[in-house]
This record gives structure tokens, C-alpha cells and sequence, in this order.
């Protein structure tokens, strides 16, 4: 009977969900959205718990609105509505209208709505969207990722506030909308709090009552009211935590409200609940560098996130320090202590590049710039102030191949024709894609107002316009890159064998890919004798410098003609560049298909043999000032964290920095553990890596994400 | 046209952003060619003064040695001087034995002077003074290896005779010049009570700015196939050795 009763009222949400939002079709898509929260919230937020810190633990949902829970706007996932609802349960016709609802969903949600409304020609240019599952070149993703949100004026304003702010709007629809969706949050603090209360969890209580009632005056309101907006509006980063909330954890050790242990519980415990999200590739929690208006305040905060990542390791919250001469040189220290520890955090970015690198790439000013933050797994925005969520994926080395494979008989007859066919392939590519972001845009802001986005975005308010709806001040867009190592190395053998020393012809290297390099030893020996990435060769780098500006410029001239305030690469690298690779055919890089790509900027593992720093020298030849965030690894053994060599350590870092390195990320394992992880995973359950822009438990990644991770280089102290 | 001498020499290997050869950062000059015949030897490709192939007819087969000009060489070293400057280090020349090329290892040692880059010189100290005192003026830091004590056991482990390296050594010293000494220690080899006192004693009567006690790896640098495999240190090992030498064990 218990099983029954919660498969109908489960049903009835379905059908209220889904009968709200064919009722409000064609009304005004903020009141649909903000109906359809009100049926949704009740549902979505989990119960407290006892012991509970902070209030906001998520449920999964098979139907709901969301801006990034695997599709966009209004999400319905029909895998996971095999678990949530227990079909046996119902009866006959109970199933049929949940067939009904599946079938009405298969049309309305919004990824099918974004697919409907591509014209021909861009429907024939991007056919598939089954990237993780089909060979191709170039594929859209639907999702709107990587809002980072304002909270500093969450935190100003207050939920009071901001009903405020909201009568300020001079679109009523809007105004009405965002004081629902206000109001709902509110309830929903209203909730917890009585919740709080018969769990007789008197201080969550009395947290949650508080903001209801005023802005935060706390670090714990201050975080609570940060966690439920953050959950609430489906927002996944949460940007520069040290600055809009070091001012909370000192005015809280001044008054002697928390000491020092207190404040540290506090910071780990929302760790803690971050982690339990578990969003696999976001949780971006930036501290350090310039712009922050208290760096003192930011920086006692910064201390306090180092020591919780330390005491509540795990691949989430993704800790990302901005070094800078703005802050307490400590912190540096403290973030080589747990990169030593093998915590593959904090990552490491450098303002002294990344900020004028922000402001040509973005075309903003100094003071926008240094609000850069790396949301997901490594794109930046400017937090509250640009949206730039990755619509698209373009495998530049099945680009190339492509072209190789089609060439005319006996091949191009010069290294240019075949690299001028190639860059036109890539950028017939991006064409469609810079399309398709745009009309994603446009599409999610004729579907909805992502409201909780537009309270917290800047001008949207002022400009009366939902976020997508000329609401936000920068519109942006990224395409994420993968292959360029490969592609870059493929050219420069191609061009090293076929042309310069005519070692190989056109045709062998064709049939060589052709047939996977079997029966083909010599022609790939041939190709592997090549200069590759990753060696501070001028001819391998100059080639990778020139596919990575090529692919930059190519995206960022798209930006005008579709309408965008900025369409940039991010080379962030998921764990895609192995997903990809299953799928992309023998490259003239000496690469067998199904092979993994490079990950990121990084070399082809194992092709950087000529030391540390000749690697870190070539990961610096990539113009930083034309895209949106790259990311590269750094495997390191522990012994360069032993006493004797960190100072050399620090020093390499730091040069490396100086040099123009834009972002680190770092993974310390004896290169044997892995191995003896795969071997005996049951020894290794809190082995962290750093797989691409996001970090994992080794024992839990794919055999061939595993095996990937393992050809990287291990640089040692040699 | 005659080459100047010493304006080429083989080179084994380059390692760059090195943690191990010397203070700082350190580009590592590997030279080709050793007159010693160290028991442990790591790198056994490194003994011949040619060009060779190793690990012919295996997975492993491979060419070792390239002929390189001093310019070719400092235009690697060059490319590194900002973690030289950040870190305080600078160019090595190791080997094989680079005074066994004396004429380029001067040429390579005087260029990185030139250049303003802290140059170490790693040697066994095999080689006649005269060619040695050449390097004073341009090596910042000796790294001199004292492998065995004793006439008889030097000879047996390494091949030659102690005589002129403890020469050296003292001569090196008497002339002013920076010197770690580089004990390269295998447990049951070259470890016994006697030579660890000598250490203690030469580090105590001679001006040296350290000793580096350097335990076995089985696992070396570019290690071939047949190179031999000593057991490594234990702690009691290690513990033994800082006892009786008064100085730490290298990490």
C-alpha cells in the first residue's frame, strides 16, 4: 500500500508538472517557470537530517526545471524515472498516463525543443548528438553550465532585498515572476526551519529564521543562504567564496561569536554537504587573487577552505586558488602542502596572466576581468556578469583526419593545401556550432527565465530582461577543443615526412590510418621519429601554437556574426579526450585508434622526454589572451614535495608562472600506486586524480580513463 | 676545416629541470664516455666514447649518443633561465665522465660562465690535474664523487686507482674551489665502517660545503636491461650511514 501511495503521488507530480506547463504554453515563459518551481521545490529538497549543518540536500528528480542537470531548462530523464517510480505499482491506466507524460516530454523538454528549431543547414552540419557515442567531428551539448552568480549581493541584499529589488522591475510579468521565485526560496527556508525545529536542531533553526527576516550577519547565515540559493537556482560553482564571505568569518571572530575551530567546522561541514551533491565535474570554490574589496577578511576565509579541503578530501569541492600579489603568500605554501599530500587541490591559476589575458579574450576592462572565475572543469567567466556556458564539442583530430582520409588521389601536393583543408574543415565546424550556441540562447529564453539566474546576473534587473532575454550584460558563448596535441603533432609529422623529407608518401600515410597502422610498422616508426608537443621544440610547439590560434581565432570571429558578446575556446578537457578517442580512427601522430587524445594542452603522454621544464615551456607557447580557460596536468612523485626539494618545486611553479603558465593542476602519486589501484582497488579507495578539469577517485574511472592517466608522464625527482 | 678542439663532444643525454645535480633547477649535460668501471653503474651506455646502439634486437633498442656542438648544447641550457634565476641553479655536466672530454667540458663550462649561468661540474675526479685546473675559473660547484676506500677496493669496485682522485680532491680544495663531496653508497658493496669513518674525516679536515650521501636506486636514470641490480638500502642501512658519517642520507 506505502509502495503504491508513493507511486501515485509521484504520478500526480508528473502530471501537475507537466498539465502547469502545457496549461502556461503560451503565456509568458517566467510565470510557467515559476509555477512549475512552486509544483517542483517540495519535491526536489530532501528532508533534514539530524545532525544536519546547513539546510539543502538535493533529490534527483526525473522531471524538473533545471539549467544544467544533464540537459537544460526543462529536464526530463527518462532513466530516471525507471528508479523513482515504481511502475508495478500502478494500475493499467495510472501507466498509460505515465506514458502520456513520457510522450509529452519526449517533445517539451527543452533540449528537443533546441533540436526542432534548427534550420536544415545546421541540422545537416551537426546530425548527431551522441558525441560520447558516435564518431564525428563536431557535436552539440544543451545546457546552461557555469552560472556564477553574485552572491556578495545576495549577501548585501538579503532575501528582503531582493523582493525589493524585484518591485523595482518595470516588466510586471518579471517583477511578478522574480518575487514568486523569491518568495518561494523563502518558503523553503520556512520549511527547513520548522523542520529544524522538531529535529530540535535549535541553531539551524534560529539560522534559517534570520534569513528569512534580514540580510545574513553571520558566516553560518551567510553560507546557508549561499547553499539554498546555490541549490535552488541549480547554480553548481560558487565563485570567489573568500571574498563575499571573509568578511562574515572576521566580523564573527571580532564579536567572538565562533573562534577559530568553530569557524573552521563551519567551512568544512559545508564542504562536507558540496561534496554530497556530487556534481562529478563542478563545485568550483575559488579563493585568492586581485580584485577582492577585503583581501585580509578574503584571505582568512582562503585559510580556512585550504585546511577544509585538507580535512574533508574528496574529488568536490574543486578548490581553485588565483595566486597574486593581493594576498597572504601563505597560501601558496599551504596549497603545496596538500598538492604534496596528494589532495589534487588547490588548482592553481596565475592572475598576473590570466587577468589581461580576461581582458582581451572577454574585451573587458581591468576591474571586469579580475571578477574571472573558473567554473565546471576550467572555463572562465566573470562572476555575476557574463554567461558562457560550452554548447559545443569539436574533436579537431577527426578534423584532420577527415581531411587526410578525403584527400584527392595522391594527396595535397603541399603542406599548405593540406593544412589550408584542414582549418577550412575546422571552421565550417564552428560555424554551425557558434549557430547552435546562439540559438540555444535563444531558444532557453523564449522556453524560460531562469529566474534565479536573472535576480543574481548584473543589469538584468535594471534592463527589466530576463537573463537570456537581453538580460545579462556579456553574453558569451565556449566551445570546448579537443585533439589539439594530437592534431598539432599529426601536422608536424605529416609535414616533417611526406613534405620536408619526403620520407613517406601521401598515400602510405593514408593507407596507414586506413588499416590502423597494421602491417603499416615502418611508415608509423616513421611518424613517431617526429618532433612532438611538449619538449620546448620550436617546430613541434610553433605547430601546436599554430592548430590552438588557429581553432581561438577561428571561434572567436563567430561571435559578431551570431549575435554573441564572445564565442571562445576552452581546452578544459572533462574526461572527454579519452571518451573521443574511443571513437577516432589511426592519427599521423603515430596514434592507434580508439587510443585516447591528449588531455587538455598537455603532450601525448609519454612524448615529453626532455624534463619538466621543457614541458612547462611549451605549455606556455599557447597564446593565453584567446579563449575562455585551458586546462594542464602535472603528474608528479611525491619526493619533489621531500623537505630538500620543495624550495626547487616552488621555484620551478613559480617560474613557470612568470613565464606566462596560466593554470596548474596537479596530481602527486607514485607512478606504482596506480597500477597496483588497478590491480587491487579495494587498497586504494581514496586515491585521488586529477583527470582533466575535474578530479576522481582513481579505483572509480573507466579502464581506459585509468590506463590514460597512467601514460602521462610522472615527472620524478631526476 | 679543423674544428677547434673541444667545440664538439658526444653528449648521452640532456635532462633538463633537474632536482638532483647540484643547487637549484639544473639542465644536466650528460657527456658520453667514462674511464671507470663502476660496479653499480646505472648507466653502462654511458661508457663508450662513441655512439652506440643498446638493447639491440629488443623493445628497447635504441641509439645513444648525439655528437653536439657547445652552441647546440647552450641553446638548450639557455632556454631555461628563468627557473635557473627563480631557483638559484644553472647548467651540470655529468657523465659518463666529463673530464674523460676535458677539451669540451671546459669549452661548455666557460660558455655557461659567459652567460652568466651557475655551472656545476660532476666528476669522479679521474683525470690529470692539469686538465681540471682548467675548469677552476668556470665551475661554481664541484660535485666529486668519493666512491671506495682504500687502493685495492677502489680498484676493484671502479676499475682505477684512487691515487690522483684524492689528489684532485685535495688540490681542488687547496685551490679555493666550491666542492660537495658525492658518496654514492650500495649497501654490502661500498658501505662498510671504514669508508663511512673516511668520509666523516675527509669532510673534516678538508674545506668541502657538503657531502651527499647518495643511497642506491635499482631503478636508474635510463637503467639498460643488463645493467646489475644490488639490493637497496634498508633503514638499518640508511641509519648506519648518517651514524657513522654524521650526515643525512639524500631523499
Amino acid at each position: 500500500m506505502k509502495t503504491r501511495a508513493r507511486a501515485t503521488e509521484r504520478l500526480a507530480y508528473l502530471e501537475a508538472f507537466t498539465q502547469t506547463h502545457r496549461r502556461l504554453m503560451d503565456g509568458p515563459p517566467a510565470l510557467r517557470e515559476a509555477a512549475c518551481l512552486r509544483l517542483q521545490l517540495p519535491w526536489q529538497f530532501a528532508p533534514l537530517r539530524p545532525g544536519d549543518v546547513f539546510a539543502g540536500r538535493l533529490n534527483a528528480l526525473p522531471l524538473l526545471f533545471s539549467p544544467e542537470d544533464s540537459g537544460v531548462g526543462y529536464v526530463f530523464h527518462a532513466d530516471r524515472l525507471v528508479s523513482w517510480i515504481d511502475r508495478d505499482a500502478l494500475t493499467r491506466a495510472e501507466r498509460s498516463r505515465l506514458e502520456r507524460v513520457a510522450t509529452y516530454w519526449a517533445r517539451y523538454r527543452t533540449d528537443a525543443v533546441v533540436r526542432r528549431a534548427y534550420p536544415a543547414a545546421l541540422s545537416a552540419g551537426l546530425p548527431s548528438d551522441a558525441w560520447t557515442d558516435e564518431p564525428g567531428i563536431a557535436f552539440p551539448l544543451y545546457r546552461m553550465a557555469g552560472a556564477t552568480l553574485d552572491y556578495g549581493k545576495l549577501l548585501r541584499r538579503g532575501l528582503p532585498g531582493l523582493a525589493e529589488d524585484c518591485r523595482s522591475v518595470s516588466d510586471e510579468v518579471l517583477r511578478a515572476a522574480l518575487g514568486q521565485a523569491v518568495g518561494l526560496l523563502n518558503g523553503l527556508c520556512r520549511r527547513y526551519a520548522q523542520e529544524a525545529e522538531r529535529l530540535g536542531e535549535h541553531e539551524l533553526n534560529t539560522t534559517l529564521g534570520a534569513i528569512t527576516d534580514r540580510p545574513p550577519e553571520t558566516l553560518r547565515e551567510a553560507i546557508q543562504l549561499v547553499w539554498l540559493f546555490a541549490l535552488v537556482s541549480g547554480a553548481s560553482n560558487f565563485g570567489r567564496a573568500d571574498a563575499y564571505l571573509g568578511p562574515f568569518l572576521t566580523a564573527d571572530l571580532a564579536s567572538g561569536r565562533l573562534d577559530q575551530h568553530a569557524a573552521q567546522e563551519l567551512v568544512t561541514a559545508w564542504w562536507r554537504v558540496i561534496a554530497e551533491r556530487n556534481t562529478v565535474f563542478n563545485g568550483r570554490v575559488v579563493i585568492g587573487g586581485t580584485g577582492r574589496p577585503d583581501p585580509t577578511a578574503a584571505d582568512a576565509f582562503a585559510r580556512l577552505a585550504l585546511e577544509a579541503t585538507r580535512q574533508a578530501p574528496g574529488p568536490e569541492p574543486q578548490l581553485s586558488l588565483r595566486l597574486s600579489d593581493d594576498q597572504d603568500p601563505g597560501l601558496f605554501d599551504t596549497a603545496l602542502d596538500l598538492l604534496g599530500e596528494g589532495l589534487t587541490y588547490p588548482i592553481l591559476y596565475d592572475d598576473a596572466t590570466n587577468v589581461p589575458a580576461v581582458m582581451h579574450a572577454f574585451g573587458v576592462p581591468r576591474e571586469l576581468a579580475e571578477r574571472y572565475v573558473p567554473f565546471g572543469c576550467g572555463e572562465y567567466v566573470l562572476e555575476g556578469h557574463s554567461f558562457g556556458t560550452p554548447s559545443g564539442v569539436i574533436n579537431l583530430l577527426e578534423a584532420l583526419r577527415q581531411v587526410v582520409l578525403a584527400a584527392p588521389p595522391g594527396g595535397f601536393a603541399t603542406f599548405d593545401g593540406l593544412i589550408n583543408a584542414y582549418e577550412a574543415c575546422v571552421e565550417r565546424h564552428i560555424a554551425w556550432l557558434a549557430e547552435q550556441q546562439k540559438l540555444e540562447y535563444d531558444v532557453v529564453a523564449a522556453e524560460a527565465s531562469c529566474l534565479y539566474f536573472t535576480l543574481l546576473y548584473d543589469h538584468c534587473l535594471e534592463r527589466s530582461r530576463a537573463i537570456f532575454d537581453g538580460g545579462v550584460a556579456h553574453l558569451g558563448g565556449t566551445l570546448e577543443t579537443y585533439g589539439n596535441t594530437n592534431t598539432a603533432d599529426s601536422l608536424t609529422a605529416l609535414c616533417a615526412c611526406v613534405y620536408d623529407q619526403a620520407s613517406l608518401t601521401f598515400e602510405q600515410v593514408r593507407s596507414a590510418l586506413h588499416d590502423d597502422f597494421t602491417g603499416h610498422d615502418a611508415a608509423r616508426a616513421l611518424l613517431n621519429t617526429a618532433r612532438k608537443y611538449g619538449n620546448d621544440d620550436d617546430t613541434a610547439d610553433a605547430m601546436a601554437a599554430r592548430v590552438h590560434e588557429h581553432a581561438c581565432r577561428a571561434t572567436a570571429a563567430q561571435a559578431e556574426r551570431v549575435g554573441l558578446d564572445s564565442y571562445l575556446v576552452v581546452v578544459i578537457n572533462n574526461h572527454a579526450n579519452t571518451i573521443l578517442g574511443r571513437h577516432t580512427g589511426a592519427s599521423p601522430d603515430g596514434r592507434h585508434a580508439g587510443e585516447p587524445l591528449a588531455c587538455g594542452n598537455n603532450p601525448s603522454g609519454g612524448a615529453d622526454r626532455h624534463g619538466l621544464t621543457a614541458m612547462l615551456r611549451s605549455l606556455t607557447r599557447l597564446d593565453p589572451s584567446i579563449h575562455a580557460g585551458t586546462v594542464q596536468n602535472l603528474k608528479l612523485s611525491p619526493r619533489l614535495f621531500s623537505p630538500a626539494h620543495r624550495p626547487k618545486l616552488r621555484a620551478m611553479l613559480e617560474a613557470y608562472f612568470d613565464q606566462g603558465g596560466t593554470q596548474l593542476m596537479v596530481t602527486t602519486v607514485n607512478a606504482d600506486d596506480l597500477r597496483d589501484a588497478m590491480d587491487h582497488p579495494e587498497r586504494y579507495p581514496n586515491l585521488l586524480v586529477r583527470v582533466g578539469g575535474f578530479s576522481a577517485r582513481f579505483v572509480e574511472l573507466d579502464r581506459d580513463v585509468q590506463l590514460e592517466i597512467i601514460s602521462r608522464t610522472c615527472h620524478g625527482a631526476t | 676545416m679543423r674544428l677547434k678542439p673541444g667545440s664538439q663532444g658526444i653528449v648521452f643525454d640532456l635532462q633538463r629541470g633537474s632536482f638532483v645535480d647540484g643547487p637549484g633547477l639544473r639542465t644536466t649535460v650528460f657527456l658520453k664516455g667514462c674511464p671507470l668501471r663502476c660496479r653499480w653503474c646505472h648507466n653502462p651506455e654511458s661508457q663508450r666514447f662513441a655512439p652506440e646502439v643498446v638493447d639491440r634486437g629488443t623493445p628497447s633498442e635504441r641509439r645513444v649518443g648525439t655528437r653536439m656542438s657547445v652552441g647546440g648544447v647552450m641553446a638548450v641550457v639557455e632556454r631555461d633561465r628563468a627557473f635557473y634565476e627563480h631557483s638559484g641553479g644553472g647548467m651540470t655536466l655529468s657523465g659518463g665522465e666529463p673530464m674523460a672530454q676535458p677539451d669540451f667540458t671546459a669549452a661548455l663550462l666557460s660558455a655557461a660562465h659567459t652567460l652568466g649561468v651557475h655551472t656545476c661540474l660532476d666528476t669522479s675526479g679521474h683525470a690529470p690535474w692539469d686538465q681540471l685546473r682548467r675548469t677552476l675559473p668556470v665551475t661554481d660547484l664541484y660535485l666529486f664523487d668519493y666512491k671506495a676506500t682504500g687502493d685495492g677496493v677502489h680498484r676493484e669496485l671502479t676499475g682505477v686507482d684512487p691515487t690522483e682522485v684524492l689528489g684532485n680532491l685535495r688540490r681542488l680544495t687547496d685551490a679555493g674551489a666550491d666542492v660537495r663531496l658525492r658518496c654514492p653508497l650500495v649497501p654490502g658493496v661500498n658501505d662498510g665502517d671504514e669508508h663511512l669513518r673516511t668520509i666523516a674525516r675527509l669532510a673534516e679536515e678538508l674545506p668541502v660545503r657538503g657531502v651527499d650521501l647518495l643511497p642506491y636506486h635499482a631503478l636508474g636514470r635510463g637503467k639498460r636491461r643488463d645493467a646489475p641490480v644490488y639490493p637497496e638500502p634498508t633503514a638499518d642501512d640508511r641509519a648506519r650511514w648518517e651514524e657513522l658519517t654524521g650526515f643525512p642520507v639524500t631523499s
